[in-house]
């Protein structure tokens, strides 16, 4: 065969026209490059670094991880300190004085500590629920989307039914079985994320699972196991990263409305958005920023996933590439 | 094929340098469709020939209106009846489009409203653009669909598109486009989403139309068989540009440009002998290099030389003159008239 | 003349045949229902197809969208399973197999399809492309010899030498399908199909979805590949002047059966079935003076539902020359004419002696059939869609 394949190059190479010099040159910029050739989420990190929205949602998402992460480092005092607690009255909180440059929150403690102990918080749970939901989502999801038939059948129904109950409600109902604690915050979180992640992955499987690829992979003889593993759930999982992304937003705005309603972490002592927006709510008149500042705080979050999550949505859609 | 209608007093519509460039975000600018000059006459049936990217319904896009604005821009002139459609205000042009021009397109399924009926879609048309009233409108439209060979006007009249077949479909979007007699019809790839034997019905339909109506109809398509049968006049697109121009016969018997000349080599005939190969045109039309720098089919081009790069390259009437029709050729090496590389095989 | 063996295909028996099918059908059941679904009727996609490809020659299979032929085609490879009938390559039974020597088996018989894009998986390489099916399967022991080993090395080299067959560099194997024209993906089709030195190859609408100047390369490619490879095609395609330009034999489908079955050249010169002779002459031709001379048969109406083929004759409901007798009741048999040349119409030498004339067909729901004076002359060479007087 290889002599072939020798006879077959020569003739192709008669084929193409020998370019006269003249158009060599001016051809010299689009001749193709022996580069690496660009992946599809190389293609993606491409696009969304050219997209400005998408990078400044990741410079939120980044300074919300960085000040989580390093709370400890950057907070000046101890979380949950109460030392200055007889400088705050009924009738007023201290607003910022030297040492303390947002103030004091209504316990006593210093606000900006507070609040940076507030994103960790908020991360902790709004990650923690996210994956749990999506872990959870996805394996119902993929078990559907697999195996199609009865399966489909069957976990779409019990999917369907998470599905019609509210999903505050669904989280209420967990919280109020578990007790309160911060793992069933996390649960209560997750379960009302369950089947919007199901659903999104067995529909994305089902459409890739009608592309011709998928018939070209078993026409090649590859295991069922592999057309899955390897070639269907890859392509299905864009659409589910995108929607993690921005779930994320809406848990933590989540988290936050479960501390409102009084179903938060059990802890007083623990910093969060959500109880500090409640308790600066009784001073609203006197000290707005007790509840602005942590509305502020929730909202840009979300805002950086949210922007973060439609870029990546934009930059993953197929359309987009050339 | 139509019969010239009289004598006539300058072209219908006249595109003169029609240049279209895209601008989306976070992209350099792509010009489409770069100087195009073409006229029809009234009653003329011309062919626009492309393949997908040479610009051809862009090209039509542009003179109805219908590009959007934010990301593209469109010069040149495009005279209808000495009306220019790229001045005119939206409104006017609104007022004509669908009255005195129509257009027809490829996908019939999403160029007609799925939650309207038929009758709806064209008795719309006619309320619009003529002083009718509803009873005669529907009246009218029964007319149209038993015009256009859909059996059973009056019961498919009050039936959705999705309660078609694809042919039907298609029959019911030229009924829309005839609803008021446009002197002007464009096609775009009328067929090309239908079965070959449906096809056959549609375009024999269109001819029909053309030779009844005397309506004047432009029909862009991929398929040098469609043109054949068809039209009067070819206009050859290749990345943006006309690179020839000419009476149907002309051009099939004599092809100029080395495009056209490779297109008509390469494409299988089902009437050649069995066995006989086929002349592929090099490359992709990927390959291709800037208008303003050389020729822009040179790269794929077997004829190439250092003269094919220049800015300036015209569209220049060939000589001798064999038809009643200019033949126009932008090409530094056009093929000699004698036997075509495409006829040698048939004949 | 007129044999009535109604299944066998042709008389050459010595032929060394790679692929016979018997009797194939093709049923998708129609399901409705709320809670539980209920079988309503069956779709027939293929209804009862026999053919024969010899070793190493084309076999085209033509007719419209909705006619059965990606299904049979898809069927032939067990990519669709059949409902019924026999398919055996190079003795064996394919519909036989299980569900794993059925996989092994899949080396032997590939398939090229019409959207390279979406038959390619957009998040391989070239690279990962062209060697997953030999990781699956092992290279040939021809192969395994002349590149050293069954190593990924080795996977990597037998790629690299199928992207120069194919007309692409090596530097390829490090793109992706995205970065591709349509013809080049095209390559890359065909090449994965060609890397398990496959015997059978099924190629359904390769070039349709293609630019029309970079279809001639790929037509070019796929005949170059069966000379250089010894491959039998099985090629499916709407458009008969490809499929008569690559074809050794071609068969004509309408609503799931075969209707006509000839060789190229004789299908061209003589089509004997009325459908063919529609599609012949509904096919244009890029030359004015054929086309402005050519008589057209233009078909009534559209496609009947393949969930309810018309009694008889399918064709009959659409046909210009059906009859009183026999066509809207009676199943004509695909029978052979002559060597080589089947055709399923009760009429055929009629029509082809001038005996039967067209007519208009003008049932309900269809449109007036359009048959131009002239078709009623007194030889069969008159009916030449073609034909210049």
């Amino acid at each position: 065969m290889s002599g072939s394949v020798e006879r077959s190059a020569d003739r192709r190479a008669q084929e193409r026209p020998a370019w006269p010099p003249a158009l060599v040159e001016v051809m010299g910029g689009t001749a193709v490059a022996d580069e690496k050739g660009t992946s599809l989420w190389r293609g993606a990190v491409q696009r969304l670094r050219r997209n400005p929205s998408a990078i400044v949602g990741a410079v939120i998402v980044l300074a919300f991880v960085v000040v989580a992460a390093a709370a400890p480092l950057l907070a000046p005092y101890e979380p949950a300190s109460t030392e200055w607690i007889a400088m705050v009255t009924p009738s007023d909180v201290p607003g910022p004085f030297p040492g303390h440059p947002l103030g004091l929150d209504p316990f006593g403690s210093d606000l900006l500590t507070q609040l940076l102990y507030g994103a960790r918080q908020s991360l902790l749970i709004g990650v923690v629920s996210t994956s749990l939901g999506l872990l959870v989502g996805a394996a119902l999801g993929g078990l559907a989307g697999a195996f199609g038939g009865w399966v489909d059948t069957l976990v779409m129904r019990v999917v369907d039914i998470l599905l019609s109950i509210p999903s505050l409600l669904l989280a209420v109902s967990v919280a109020a079985v578990l007790g309160r604690n911060p793992l069933a915050i996390m649960i209560a979180i997750a379960a009302a994320q369950v089947p919007i992640f199901a659903r999104l992955l067995r529909g994305s499987m089902l459409s890739q699972r009608g592309q011709d690829y998928v018939l070209a992979a078993s026409s090649l003889g590859l295991r069922r196991r592999t057309v899955v593993m390897s070639h269907v759930l890859p392509n299905s999982l864009g659409p589910v990263i995108v929607q993690a992304t921005l779930t994320l937003a809406t848990s933590i705005i989540e988290v936050a409305a479960l501390s409102y309603l009084g179903l938060g972490a059990p802890n007083p002592a623990v910093a969060e958005w959500g109880r500090m927006l409640v308790k600066g709510q009784e001073r609203l008149q006197s000290d707005p920023h007790l509840t602005l500042l942590p509305g502020v705080c929730i909202a840009i979050t979300a805002l950086g996933f949210t922007l973060f999550g439609e870029a990546l949505r934009e930059a993953l859609d197929p359309k987009s590439r050339r | 094929m139509a019969e010239h209608p009289g004598p006539v007093e300058g072209p219908l519509l006249a595109v003169e340098d029609l240049s279209v460039t895209f601008q989306h975000r976070g992209g350099p600018p792509t010009r489409a469709v770069d100087g195009v000059s073409f006229t029809v006459d009234p009653g003329e049936v011309v062919g626009i020939v492309g393949e997908s990217g040479s610009g051809k319904s862009v090209t039509s896009m542009a003179v109805m209106g219908l590009l959007p604005a934010r990301t593209s821009r469109v010069t040149g002139s495009a005279r209808f009846d000495d009306r220019d459609l790229l001045r005119m205000p939206d409104a006017e042009r609104s007022r004509l489009r669908g009255k005195e021009i129509a257009m027809v397109f490829q996908d019939p399924m999403s160029s007609l409203n799925p939650v309207l009926t038929v009758g709806l879609q064209i008795t719309e048309v006619l309320q619009r653009h003529q002083q009718v009233g509803r009873a005669e409108a529907r009246e009218q439209a029964v007319e149209l669909l038993h015009r256009v060979g859909i059996p059973d006007p009056r019961r498919r009249v009050g039936e959705y598109p999705h309660q078609l077949s694809g042919g039907m479909r298609q029959r019911a979007l030229i009924a829309v486009a005839l609803a008021c007699r446009p002197r002007l019809l464009i096609c775009d790839e009328p067929t090309t989403a239908l079965d070959v034997t449906i096809q056959a019905q549609v375009l024999e339909l269109l001819r029909e139309l053309v030779a009844d109506l005397g309506t004047a109809m432009i029909m862009i398509t991929h398929d040098l068989g469609v043109v054949a049968g068809l039209c009067d006049r070819v206009n050859v697109m290749y990345a943006g540009r006309v690179v020839e121009s000419a009476g149907r016969r002309d051009l099939f018997a004599a092809p100029r440009h080395r495009y056209t000349e490779g297109l008509l080599a390469s494409i299988p005939r089902l009437d050649a002998p069995r066995g006989e190969g086929l002349t592929p045109i090099p490359g992709t039309p990927r390959d291709t290099v800037g208008w303003d720098r050389a020729c822009a089919f040179a790269p794929r081009c077997r004829h190439a030389s250092d003269g094919c790069v220049r800015p300036d390259l015209a569209l220049e009437p060939m000589a001798p003159r064999s038809g009643e029709v200019e033949h126009l050729v932008r090409c530094v090496h056009p093929a000699p008239v004698g036997a075509p590389e495409h006829l040698e095989g048939a004949r | 003349m007129s044999g009535t063996d109604g299944t066998g295909a042709g008389t050459s028996g010595r032929e060394d045949v790679l692929l016979e099918v018997e009797d194939l059908r093709v049923h998708f059941p129609i399901r409705r229902g709320i809670v539980f679904d209920r079988t309503i009727g069956h779709v027939r996609a293929v209804d009862g197809v026999s053919l024969r490809i010899a070793r190493g020659t084309t076999y085209g299979l033509v007719g419209e969208s909705g006619c059965g032929k990606s299904t049979l085609g898809r069927a032939l490879l067990r990519l669709n399973e059949p409902t019924s009938g026999r398919i055996v390559l190079d003795g064996t039974d394919v519909r036989a197999l299980g569900r794993e020597p059925l996989r092994r088996f899949r080396r032997r018989m590939q398939m090229v399809f019409q959207d390279p894009l979406s038959s390619l998986d957009p998040r391989q390489s070239v690279q990962s492309l062209l060697t997953e099916p030999l990781r699956v399967h092992g290279l040939d022991e021809a192969d395994r010899g002349r590149l050293g080993g069954n190593g990924e090395r080795a996977h990597v080299e037998r790629a690299a030498e199928l992207l120069e067959v194919v007309g692409l560099p090596r530097s390829a194997l490090a793109r992706y399908p995205h970065e591709f024209s349509g013809g080049q993906r095209q390559r890359i089709g065909i090449a994965r199909a060609m890397v398990l030195n496959p015997e059978l190859v099924v190629a359904d609408e390769p070039v349709s979805a293609l630019d029309v100047s970079v279809q001639a390369q790929v037509i070019n490619l796929l005949e170059e590949l069966q000379e250089l490879l010894g491959l039998t095609y099985l090629v499916i395609a709407h458009d008969l002047a490809v499929v008569r330009h690559i074809s050794d034999t071609i068969g004509v489908m309408y609503l799931g059966v075969i209707v006509e079955e000839a060789p190229s050249d004789a299908l061209y010169e003589q089509p004997l079935h009325p459908y063919t002779l529609a599609l012949m002459s509904a096919i244009p031709v890029p030359d004015p003076a054929v086309e402005d001379a050519r008589e057209r048969i233009l078909l009534a109406g559209d496609l009947p539902s393949p969930a309810n083929p018309p009694a008889g004759c399918r064709f009959h409901t659409r046909c210009p020359f059906a009859q009183e007798r026999l066509c809207a009741d009676t199943v004509p048999e695909l029978r052979e004419v002559a060597p080589g040349r089947r055709v399923a119409c009760h009429w055929a030498e009629e029509i082809r002696d001038g005996r039967i004339t067209a007519h208009r067909v003008d049932p309900d729901a269809t449109v007036t059939a359009d048959v131009r004076p002239g078709t009623s002359g007194p030889s069969g060479t008159d009916l030449d869609p073609l034909a210049v007087p």
